[in-house]
């Protein structure tokens, strides 16, 4: 569906220099600084997968998808999205592609909503059996008969973002991108909005790239994960395979039956002590949780156990700064 | 052709969305109107013959250009540089739609409802109080319609062009008031070109806004007829090959250097 092959790309911007006469001479002189901000990517997605592509600020996230969307030019490398090449083909990409950016709206601000689905009806060709039909699925999955004849600036965010998702899946699109959809969105509609995702997914076959800074909805939602940072992937692959290769830090936690004095174990560092609970830090290639909790039950009687695995936000974290070895698990 | 029907529909939805809007613009067209009739009334009354046409062709060149303010309703230019300032251009370039299209489609709805909502109410209302004339035949009132339509497109590419600096420059508020005051006055809209001193005249012939006022109202009053009016409206359609030739020129040159701002 989506190949992408050492992509590049580039953004020239001018220099400005400080104060007035700096801002005087950038007027007749301009300088330019080039930034990098996408620095040779590669990856493969298949038709029907559900991929999160995470990174922090600025590490390239929308650069890229402005490029698969035909919008921007890369620099140097090569794209095909379902074997189009998008800045070459943008009108005939843009029909297999839906897309949602959570920070703006591509409905017209002023009229109902149903008013700017008609016209995306007519900009995409949609033929009108087709356009009832997704509109009976929109009714069904996203309650948009609840504001369809509400005009966009007085919907609430998440029945905006339903409305724009509408209107980003009303062509049937192969391929959807959504770019932080989710932002600013409360807990119940975000729900709401996870599983039409998955939805879609499964039952369409849509292929669906997401961009989020919220790592519950990487997952809950995706099967695979691909982490982007100072324009570099730092990883791809599955969410397990990820807790697996970064996440080697557990916590055992131990509840006993009465309170006793710190100690230590095997191989485990005590990290915290409330009440008669303790935790202990142990890294997964050093020991195991039966060998820990043999050589724990030996000495005292353990009323409750559980093992913590590390967070996954912690995980990106630390992938984010560039040091994966020292994952840490959840404390309390 | 259905998308601009549907643009149309829009921007239809867009007045209604805006009712106390469109009272206030109309009462402004014909206040304008009003005050445009009363000018001419009174200059005539001094000076009878030296403006070169009749009272009553001069009143309706002027009150059919106030209506045909209607023109400065659609600002397509302004559209693209709050986009592009936004960064929701990239929306629009998403579309599977050229976007030079796209905008005329948008423009031209607009205009359209602007047209009949706005323009032909207030000339109606002119007819019957200030007492306007109609073409003085179909053959006229033909020429009038085609010169018009392609006063409005070449209004629209110079609109266009603006709009694509707007890439480059993300403001163009400040250089959009200037260029109102140009297309009004180069174009005639209050005062026609037979009136400029040579010099003014000879600048304003050459340059593309009679199009978009002088030459569609001089033939609609009998001003520029046969064989005057048709090389008229041979001016206004190279222009508008020359326009529409820059425009895909400077576009394609603005969309490689756009750089999406934010996010």
């Amino acid at each position: 569906m989506i190949q992408v092959e050492h992509l590049k790309k580039d953004y020239q911007r001018v220099k400005r220099r400080e104060g007035f006469l700096g801002g005087l001479r950038t007027l007749f002189s301009a300088e330019y600084e080039t930034t990098r901000a996408v620095d040779d990517i590669s990856f493969h997605i298949n038709e029907g997968e559900l991929v999160g592509y995470i990174g922090p600020n600025g590490a390239g996230k929308s650069t890229s998808i402005k490029m698969l969307c035909g919008i921007l030019v890369p620099t140097s490398g090569n794209i095909k999205v379902n074997s189009l090449i998008p800045h070459k083909n943008r009108m005939e990409n843009a029909r297999q592609i839906g897309a949602v950016f959570g920070q703006k709206t591509q409905l017209w601000w002023d009229v109902p909503v149903i008013e700017s689905l008609r016209l995306f009806r007519d900009i995409y060709k949609v033929p009108e059996a087709q356009f009832k039909r997704n509109l009976n699925l929109f009714n069904e999955l996203l309650d948009l008969h609840e504001f369809q004849s509400t005009p966009v600036r007085q919907l609430s965010l998440g029945q905006r973002m339903r409305a724009d998702m509408a209107a980003a899946l009303l062509h049937n699109p192969r391929l959807l991108f959504l770019d932080e959809p989710m932002i600013g969105v409360d807990v119940v509609a975000k729900e709401r909005l996870r599983t039409f995702i998955q939805q879609i997914n499964r039952d369409q076959k849509v292929t669906i790239l997401l961009t989020t800074h919220d790592m519950g909805d990487i997952e809950k939602v995706c099967s695979r994960i691909m982490i982007i940072d100072h324009g570099h992937i730092v990883y791809d692959g599955s969410l397990d395979q990820m807790r697996a290769k970064y996440g080697t830090q557990r916590t055992l936690v131990v509840e006993f039956e009465e309170a006793i004095p710190d100690f230590d174990a095997p191989h485990a560092t005590r990290v915290k002590s409330e009440g008669r609970k303790k935790w202990f830090a142990f890294n997964r290639f050093e020991t195991t949780p039966s060998t820990l909790i043999t050589h724990i039950s030996a000495q005292f009687p353990i009323l409750d156990l559980a093992v913590e695995e590390p967070e996954i936000e912690s995980i990106v974290r630390t992938i984010y700064q560039g040091k994966p070895e020292t994952v840490e698990t959840r404390a309390g | 052709m259905k998308i601009f029907w549907s643009f149309t529909r829009q921007a239809f939805q867009f007045v209604a969305a805006y009712r106390f809007n469109f009272f206030a613009e109309i009462f402004l067209i014909l206040l304008r109107m009003y005050g445009v009739y009363w000018v001419w009334k009174i200059l005539y009354t001094q000076r009878p013959g030296a403006f070169g046409v009749d009272l009553q062709q001069m009143i309706t060149y002027g009150v059919l250009g106030m209506a045909l303010e209607i023109f400065m309703w659609s600002r397509p230019q302004m559209y693209m540089a709050r986009q592009v300032k936004s960064g929701a251009i990239d929306t629009d370039l998403m579309k599977p739609i050229d976007f030079h299209v796209h905008m005329l489609a948008r423009s031209l709805g607009e205009t359209l409802v602007a047209l009949g909502v706005l323009a032909i109410p207030a000339l109606a209302v002119a007819y019957f109080l200030l007492g306007v004339e109609l073409p003085p035949d179909i053959w006229t009132g033909t020429l009038f319609g085609i010169s018009l339509g392609l006063g409005y497109l070449v209004l629209f590419h110079l609109n266009f062009l603006l709009g694509s600096l707007a890439v480059v420059t993300l403001d163009i508020r400040h250089i959009s008031w200037a260029y109102y005051s140009v297309v009004r006055f180069f174009g005639g809209q209050m005062i026609p070109l037979w009136l400029f001193p040579p010099f003014l005249a000879w600048l304003a012939a050459a340059l593309p806004f009679q199009s978009t006022y002088y030459i569609p109202m001089s033939i609609y009053i009998g001003n520029l007829s046969g064989a005057e009016a048709i090389q008229a409206m041979g001016f206004q359609l190279v222009w508008l090959v020359v326009l529409v030739l820059l425009s895909r020129l400077l576009w394609s040159w603005a969309h490689r250097r756009l750089v999406v701002q934010g996010g």
